[in-house]
């Protein structure tokens, strides 16, 4: 399955990320990502960091499975894309780049919210050593936009 | 399971994080522990132990927290940017009940916030354990902001300052002065619960351009009405559309029976678009006496500190109002009667007429509403006497033994309903007026003729 254009414009307009796992004993687990991009091969990568994801990392290397939460603040737009052969891998200075623009685009979307981009930072300036890598293909994407239809399924092109 | 807390962390010291400003975020899995990652609207600290998440939809989330009973759960703190992490247990939801009221009202302020007040209904309040509690650990956290005031100190001095009090009237503006002063709390209304009318009268405000006193709304009405109906604090962080969430209310009050809303014939203070709003119950021996509601047009004005100082003061204010009883007369000092006594020897100017509709005893001069209830009773009495023989002072003891007055059983309503009827009649300049005469008395003051018309029912 490949992603719909309006996830993939998501994906870079200012969204807040957040990142799911579960143990195979059942322990749920979730952090804040960094970024996320489609990769040339239909992948989705996730950027977070080592130290404050480091439960949920310890959870996707158990089962390869992912739920990567992205919420657009200016409208609560807000979807799921879940994998199921996901793969952590280290991350480092490659994905500086791309932090840095997503950072500077959802700064600018709290900034509206009123919150300052000092707090901001406090959630995403990580050295390059901490930034880890999670790669899966979407199987199944979610609404997760507040309200009744959260958890519905949403349509992924076939490639 | 092990609980498992964060050597410098306790449920109680994060509760701020559950303000709501950052949505809280939780993750459940499914049987085969495929993820799913959602926001939820609302968490609510319940105790050391415990935390209620809003359940408002049969979703994702529901269907994989019945199956697994577990979740995971992140709140971010509003103001350093600092984060925990929660591992969850499910017990139960409560649909009814003093947590899911707290729920329900700041769910309202929240969907109002962000317009989806149609959409959003609390179904119920799921109750969890906390089964361990960490620090989100790799953020650059931000000092805590400074507190407003020390709250403890100056809520301290407060309740000396209460203590010191030896009358209602004295006692209710040192509360209200004291808000302003001490806490900054500078926007205050302190509402009187009537348990036989199901309604809510102003007895004083603070900041506004309006006084209000003796303005009714119905029991259920707005955060105020929902704190006096549980008997619990309610807490709303966020702007709120004060309207939209009264209507709300309405539809419940409705629901449970109670009496058609009144059409306030006083005109309500308040802010017109407050940000944050408190509203804390006046308890004592197991009653709700009443609420004081706060207001703030700023977001995120009201913590938890300040929900807990304020229910010390309301408390303190509660037991001493109930109390506060002059001691019990004095043997009648009646003055002499006044045969032949011309009924408004000192009163000048045009007559007023004052009108009573013994329904609910609600009483108008020259058109204009004054109050009603037991407040209303009074004042019918002492006019008519005063036009009968001339008398203007009167001991509480007669007040309180006058079948005709109907006071119910609660000790401190005489004291408070003369205390408002005394300013209501202050507020709107009346041509009757009613002051203290010493202990346990008081004399109405009448500045031009009266005639009254009783109007049935």
């Amino acid at each position: 399955m490949a992603l719909t254009q309006d996830i993939i414009d998501l994906l870079g307009a200012g969204v807040a990320h957040q990142v799911g796992g579960c143990t195979w004993d059942g322990r749920p687990s979730l952090c804040r990502g960094l970024a996320a991009q489609l990769e040339p091969d239909g992948r989705l990568v996730v950027i977070l960091s080592a130290e404050s994801g480091f439960e949920v990392i310890n959870a996707v290397r158990d089962t390869g499975r992912i739920a990567l939460n992205l919420t657009l603040p200016e409208n609560y737009k807000s979807i799921s894309l879940l994998g199921r052969d996901a793969i952590v891998s280290h991350g480092g200075a490659a994905f500086r780049e791309l932090v840095h623009d997503r950072y500077l685009k959802f700064r600018a979307q709290l900034d509206v919210h009123g919150i300052p981009p000092a707090y901001t930072e406090a959630w995403h300036v990580r050295p390059d050593d901490d930034l880890m890598a999670i790669r899966f293909t979407p199987f199944s994407a979610r609404n997760q936009t507040p309200g009744p239809d959260a958890g519905s399924a949403l349509a992924l092109t076939t490639r | 399971m092990n609980r498992r807390m964060s050597d410098d962390l306790t449920l109680f010291g994060v509760r701020r994080m559950m303000e709501g400003v950052i949505p809280p975020t939780l993750c459940t899995a499914s049987l085969d522990r495929m993820p799913n990652v959602s926001y939820l609207s609302l968490a609510e600290y319940v105790d050391p132990l415990h935390i209620a998440l809003s359940f408002q939809f049969f979703n994702r989330s529901r269907e994989n927290v019945l199956a697994t009973k577990r979740a995971a759960l992140t709140l971010d703190d509003p103001y350093t940017g600092a984060g925990v992490i929660l591992q969850l247990e499910y017990l139960r939801t409560e649909t009814e009940g003093p947590v899911f009221e707290r729920l329900r009202a700041k769910l309202m302020g929240v969907a109002s916030h962000v317009g989806m007040d149609q959409v959003f209904h609390l179904r119920g309040a799921d109750i969890y354990r906390v089964l361990e509690l960490r620090r989100v650990p790799g953020r650059r956290e931000l000092p805590a902001a400074e507190p407003r005031v020390d709250l403890a100190t100056n809520s301290r001095l407060l309740s000396e300052r209460m203590a010191n009090c030896g009358e209602l009237a004295d006692l209710l503006d040192t509360l209200l002065d004291g808000l302003g002063e001490l806490l900054r709390i500078d926007n205050a209304m302190l509402w009187l619960f009537d348990s036989a009318q199901e309604v809510l009268t102003l007895l004083a405000s603070r900041g506004y351009e309006v006084g209000g006193v003796g303005a009714e709304i119905s029991t259920g009405d707005g955060i105020v009405g929902t704190a006096v109906r549980e008997g619990v604090a309610i807490r709303v962080g966020h702007m709120m559309n004060m309207a939209r969430y009264a209507r709300a209310a309405r539809d419940r009050a409705d629901a449970l029976g109670f009496e058609p809303v009144l059409k306030s014939e006083i005109p309500l203070p308040g802010l017109k678009e407050p940000r944050s709003q408190l509203a804390v119950p006046l308890r004592a021996r197991g009653r709700v006496l009443g609420a004081l509601l706060v207001e703030s047009k700023h977001d995120q004005h009201f913590g938890y500190d300040d929900e807990d100082a304020l229910m010390l003061l309301c408390g303190q204010f509660a037991v001493a109002m109930s109390l506060m009883q002059p001691p019990e007369p004095e043997p009648p000092a009646r003055e002499p009667p006044k045969a032949a006594v011309p009924q408004h020897a000192d009163a000048a100017g045009p007559t007023v007429q004052l009108r009573r509709y013994s329904r609910d005893n609600s009483v108008f001069l020259d058109d204009v509403y004054l109050i009603r209830g037991v407040a209303g009773a009074i004042l019918w009495k002492l006019t008519a006497e005063f036009l009968r023989s001339g008398r203007r002072e009167f001991s509480n003891r007669e007040l309180r033994l006058a079948p005709e007055l109907r006071l119910p059983d609660v000790q401190d309503n005489l004291e408070v309903r003369l205390l408002l009827l005394q300013r209501r009649l202050a507020e709107q300049n009346s041509a009757i007026q009613l002051e203290k005469a010493g202990r346990g008395r008081i004399r109405l003051n009448v500045t031009r003729p009266i005639v009254m018309q009783n109007e049935s029912p």
